[in-house]
């Protein structure tokens, strides 16, 4: 028999509407009383016309008291009382990489997912993913456990001090209809301790596991050759593993070897690569036997195709040898070819000394030196409207195509400001003094933001420095080539490095596993019931009357 | 039946919705059954009124046969507690084996003998039909008492008085004063004609009731019929014996029983009940008719109304 209780008590004065629905349907007494001699022969006539007496408790009267009962009842809030326990649940669902061992975030799930399917449907239930990406679900998305994604990442929050923030006061009883309680599935891996509060299901176990650490990689591009340097640890029960590293891909000739390596220790493999030339995805990963978790044995790097440049030299009349030569030297280095300029055929690489030219900064691959430029901010001089020299040139130390370049010797005699771009997306690199001698102009239209091409635009023509007599110009000239390709002459990596502490399947917290407690059911009203309950009793009160008046009809 | 009866005389308050409450009702005394003015009605009857006829049921002078219990005889009859052990035919009871007390033919005496229904069912109608049949009473015990030998009023329920004799016109006044002090009895047709066959002689007997039981009435006529009486049932009637109440929703009550019925009076209802008081009234006339007897259905004239007409149908059955 389970519990009743109102749930609107303070509404019980409805309940003196009964006595009065009473009154009011009771039939009422008849003012005149009088005697007869002949009642036999009265109640002879009504049982000829086949007339009931009007009584004061008939079905009728019960099932309309009934009805009202029923409403009273109703707007009183009858209803079952539910079980005492918590109403609210909190899943501390472990998916970092580590749980990708053994299956066991997929057993997570599907032990989540199983329970879950049992708890009382009024039970709130939250799930969060604590390792990888931090993902909240709440309400039937966290009963279906949907879209959680794979075990990966490291757990960047400590489940014990999580559990115990979300299960607030630890000591608090968890059994009141307010309580929360957390439930914290994970395999231990890298933590420290495990939760103390709420319900644990741990997973896993103990396995061997092999990982990349890291991939060094040293690019030689636009030229073939690739370096690589591969950090590898090992984890299992003996002193030394045999692992097997390999390169595969995107390369003229596979790489693997294959030896034995100290438990917990990282060691390096080195090798040398030949990378074809339409790029492509090289992949280095580590081999052993019985590994028990595989998301970390491999690296996954994208291969930028390797250019075949057709450059072109535009040089004013005036201009000197030394562009072209520059040219035949780039073209030499980086497998590539000088051709004519021609309007509509695309190339790989302009180089242009003094003159004018009708490109936008920043939307081909250009090396301007000392040349103006059609399209927006042009209007360079024809000659140098500003002829003096730069004494002491300074450069960036910090941008990439210009490290351990040495420029101290640099001497123009002649540069014109007024050749370089100005705006968004220029990046001054070499001055003189406090103004610029040389920007990069980071494309910004649509080729641009693409591949992050850029144009390199010197504010003096080569014949009016020093620069083509430098020992760093055919280093710069290269750099200054790689730099127009921008992204597009990038290796792209495309995996991180395993977290710590989730590749050393040895070092796990155990801690016996805790039951979820008894869930609390909210009180269950009656009042839908109640409510059809007492149109039924309606319902049959006006067949009765039907079938009253239908007999009354037929005497 | 026409007028309510007043709540309060009716003893049990109604029961609200229809449901009676069985209890019986033990309506007030009659006030003033006889006044003056059927006094005067009363002596100019007796005066007046010719010869009325009795039962010649004693040949003997009237001392003594009122104290003897001899005669010729004229059959048997079963014994019934009571009855003096002296008159048990003891030959009769060696031959079947049951008792059986000689009916003796007495000497001629011409008397009355009045039974008397005491019950509360006769305090319907206005004036009540227990007003009319104590008026109808005294004047045929009054026309007995002034033709005949003696008179002899049996009222069943009537305690002291339940049984009382009375002879000559000088106890006209006492029969009169007899009948107000009768209360109100409700007693069943078969203890009442056992009391009157205990009483002696009945002579002609009138039997003054409302007879709405006739079969109980049907029964008790014919164990007179066997003592060989002759019985006039005398039925004061009311208007409501024939027309139930206009439309109306009330409450019915029986005051012998206090049995209660909450009808609803429509057309329907008053059709239904005339037949019903149609069929009743026939059940009267044919009980008495079956057993040989006369049955008067005496219209009760109005309650100020002490005319002589009224009466004649009581002269003339008294007459023949």
């Amino acid at each position: 028999m389970p519990d009743l209780i109102l749930l609107h008590a303070e509404r019980a004065w409805w309940l003196l509407t009964l006595p009065l629905v009473l009154w009011l349907v009771i039939p009422p007494r008849p003012r005149r009383v009088e005697a007869t001699a002949h009642l036999p022969q009265w109640e002879a006539a009504l049982q000829g016309l086949r007339r009931r007496r009007p009584r004061a408790f008939s079905l009728q009267l019960l099932l309309l008291l009934l009805a009202a009962a029923c409403a009273v009842l109703a707007l009183l809030g009858l209803g079952v009382a539910g079980q005492v326990g918590p109403q609210r649940l909190v899943v501390l669902l472990d998916g970092s990489q580590s749980m990708a061992a053994h299956s066991a975030f997929e057993r997570a799930r599907e032990r989540v997912v199983t329970t879950l399917a049992d708890l009382p449907a009024e039970v709130d239930v939250r799930v969060l993913r604590c390792g990888g990406p931090m993902l909240r679900r709440h309400g039937e998305s966290a009963r279906r456990l949907h879209d959680l994604g794979a075990p990966a990442g490291s757990r960047h929050v400590d489940l014990a001090a999580l559990a115990g923030e979300v299960a607030g006061d630890p000591t608090a009883d968890v059994t009141a209809h307010d309580g929360v309680v957390v439930w914290t599935l994970t395999d231990g891996q890298g933590v420290g301790t495990l939760p103390t509060v709420g319900a644990l299901t741990t997973f896993g176990a103990a396995a061997s596991n092999a990982a990349v650490l890291g991939v060094t990689v040293t690019d030689r591009w636009p030229l073939p050759g690739l370096e690589l340097a591969i950090d590898v640890i090992g984890h299992g029960a003996g002193a030394e593993l045999a692992v097997e590293v390999a390169a595969r891909g995107a390369v003229v000739a596979p790489w693997s070897v294959t030896r034995r390596i100290p438990v917990g220790e990282v060691v390096r493999f080195e090798c040398e690569l030949e990378r074809t030339v339409p790029g492509g995805e090289l992949l280095v990963e580590v081999a052993l036997a019985q590994d028990a978790l595989p998301t970390d044995d491999r690296w996954r790097l994208q291969l930028p195709p390797l250019p075949a440049p057709r450059i072109a030299v535009l040089a004013a009349a005036e201009s000197g040898p030394f562009v072209v030569a520059a040219a035949a030297a780039l073209a030499t280095e980086v497998r590539g070819q000088v051709v004519a300029p021609a309007v509509e055929e695309p190339v790989g690489l302009l180089l242009v000394d003094g003159g004018e030219v009708a490109i936008e900064p920043g939307t081909v691959r250009a090396l301007c030196f000392g040349a103006r430029f059609g399209g927006p901010g042009a209007g360079g001089a024809a000659e140098p409207a500003v002829a003096r020299a730069a004494a002491g040139v300074e450069w960036d130390r910090q941008q990439p195509f210009l490290a351990g370049l040495d420029l101290s010797e640099l001497r123009v005699e002649r540069w014109n400001a007024e050749t370089l771009p100005t705006g968004p997306g220029v990046e001054p690199f070499l001055f003189a003094g406090e103004e610029p001698l040389a920007v990069v102009h980071r494309g910004q239209g649509t080729r641009g933001a693409e591949d992050g091409s850029a144009s390199v635009h010197f504010a003096f023509r080569l014949a009016d420095s020093n620069l083509p007599l430098l020992a760093a110009f055919p280093q710069l000239l290269r750099r200054l080539f790689v730099r127009s390709y921008g992204a597009a002459a990038r290796i792209r990596v495309d995996s991180t490095p395993p977290p710590a502490g989730e590749q050393d399947l040895w070092l796990r917290a155990t801690a016996p596993d805790r039951p979820l407690p008894e869930f609390g059911t909210p009180d269950r009203p009656l009042g839908a019931w109640l409510l059809g309950g007492g149109a039924v009793a309606l319902l049959v009160r006006i067949l009765c009357r039907r079938r009253d008046r239908a007999v009354v009809g037929q005497a | 039946m026409n007028a309510a009866t007043p709540k309060s005389s009716m003893g049990a308050r109604p029961i609200r919705g229809g449901r009676e409450r069985v209890k019986p009702v033990v309506p007030p005394p009659v006030a003033a059954p006889f006044p003056p003015e059927f006094r005067r009605l009363l002596r100019e009857l007796l005066a007046r009124a010719p010869r009325a006829h009795g039962e010649r049921v004693e040949r003997l002078p009237r001392r003594r046969a009122a104290l003897g219990q001899s005669g010729t005889f004229a059959g048997h009859r079963p014994y019934v507690r009571g009855d003096d052990p002296r008159r048990i035919d003891w030959a009769a009871y060696a031959r079947s084996g049951e008792l059986f007390v000689m009916q003796l033919e007495e000497e001629e005496r011409r008397v009355a003998t009045i039974l008397l229904d005491l019950s509360p069912r006769l305090v319907v109608g206005t004036p009540s039909r227990r007003v009319a049949a104590l008026r109808l009473a005294a004047v045929i015990g009054g026309l007995a008492l002034r033709h005949l030998d003696g008179l002899t009023v049996v009222a069943p329920g009537g305690g002291t008085n339940a049984v009382s004799a009375f002879a000559g016109v000088a106890d006209v006044e006492r029969l009169l004063v007899q009948l107000e002090q009768l209360p109100w009895a409700e007693v069943a047709p078969p203890t009442a004609v056992q009391t009157l066959l205990q009483s002696g002689p009945l002579g002609r007997l009138h039997w003054i009731s409302d007879f709405v039981a006739p079969r109980a009435v049907e029964r008790n006529l014919a164990a007179l019929r066997r003592r060989g009486g002759r019985v006039v049932g005398w039925l004061p009637a009311l208007p409501d014996d024939v027309e139930p109440p206009a439309r109306g929703y009330l409450t019915l009550q029986d005051p012998a029983t206090g049995k209660r019925v909450v009808v609803t009076v429509d057309d329907a209802l008053r059709s239904a009940m005339r037949r019903e008081l149609a069929v009743l009234r026939r059940a009267q006339e044919r009980v008495f008719a079956q057993s040989g007897s006369t049955f008067v259905r005496w219209p009760v004239p109005a309650a100020d109304d002490h005319r002589r007409p009224d009466y004649e149908e009581v002269l003339r059955q008294c007459r023949t």
